[in-house]
């Protein structure tokens, strides 16, 4: 092999080492510089820009609404351990599995729809346009999640089951 | 027979036939102008193109300040790639943690 293929092979390898390390040490300083575990709220602050006041009155509404969210899930988990206990072993669907079933989702969709009043309250403590883009992302990651399982099952059971 | 023909005033009479038949100057840059013509002809042939096209980008990568503004465009890239994906993933833990507090999985 002659000098210049060794020196185009070095310079390739020291090319695509010099561009790694630039790229692992700045994600690695990005992560440990903006990175705050403790905080609930941080990704607001990443996301949306806010200022430190809209941040302290966001602070206050999650503070307002995490007991409430909190209870109801304490209420869902119950009532989902009652329902594995009433479905047990066996092999039936029975009136209280069903009855059991409507309280859960009776509960699911009060909780769902807390949730949603208190996104509606942060998005109104941001700037319009970001109150906006924060309403519909978590619209997205929250009700979306559903309609996303709902959309692949009806394509399943198209495909598979012959539901109408 | 050759031999015959050589006199002693040989070298004599060799400056008399130069001096009567002055050679003419070279043109300017006369080397250069060879030069380069063995390089285009070694360039012509394609094995002589191929590799003369490698030693030319080794020169030219050799050169100091190309390598540096090299060095330099491949730290900014690395840096800004680094930067941009080290902020998403830092954005995507926190996404998690914001929605693990008020969405919890139960109710999504």
């Amino acid at each position: 092999m002659r000098r210049s293929s060794f020196i185009i092979v070095a310079v390739a390898l020291a090319s695509v080492a010099i561009f790694l390390g630039a790229y692992r040490l700045t994600g690695r300083l990005c992560v440990t510089h903006f990175q705050k575990p403790a905080d609930d709220l941080a990704w607001l602050r990443l996301e949306f820009r806010l200022s430190d006041a809209a941040i302290a009155r966001i602070r206050q509404l999650h503070e307002g609404y995490l007991p409430k969210c909190r209870s109801y899930c304490e209420h869902i988990a119950a009532k989902q351990r009652e329902l594995r206990e009433l479905v047990g072993g066996g092999t039936n669907v029975s009136a209280a599995v069903e009855q059991k079933l409507g309280e859960i989702a009776s509960l699911r969709a009060q909780c769902q729809a807390e949730m949603m009043r208190h996104f509606a309250e942060v998005s109104r403590t941001m700037p319009p346009e970001q109150g906006r883009r924060y309403l519909a992302e978590m619209q997205r990651l929250t009700l979306g999640f559903h309609e996303q399982i709902e959309k692949s099952m009806s394509h399943e059971s198209a495909a598979g089951h012959g539901h109408d | 027979m050759k031999n015959e023909f050589q006199e002693p005033d040989d070298g004599k009479l060799r400056t008399i036939l130069r001096e009567s038949r002055p050679t003419p100057p070279l043109p300017p840059r006369f080397q250069q102008a060879v030069w380069r013509r063995i390089e285009r002809e070694e360039a012509e042939s394609p094995a002589g193109s191929w590799l003369a096209r490698v030693d030319q980008l080794a020169d030219w990568l050799l050169r100091p300040h190309w390598a540096l503004a090299g060095i330099t465009a491949l730290l900014v890239a690395g840096v800004l790639a680094g930067a941009v994906s080290g902020i998403g993933a830092v954005k995507q833990a926190a996404q998690e943690r914001y929605l693990a507090a008020v969405a919890p999985n139960q109710v999504r």
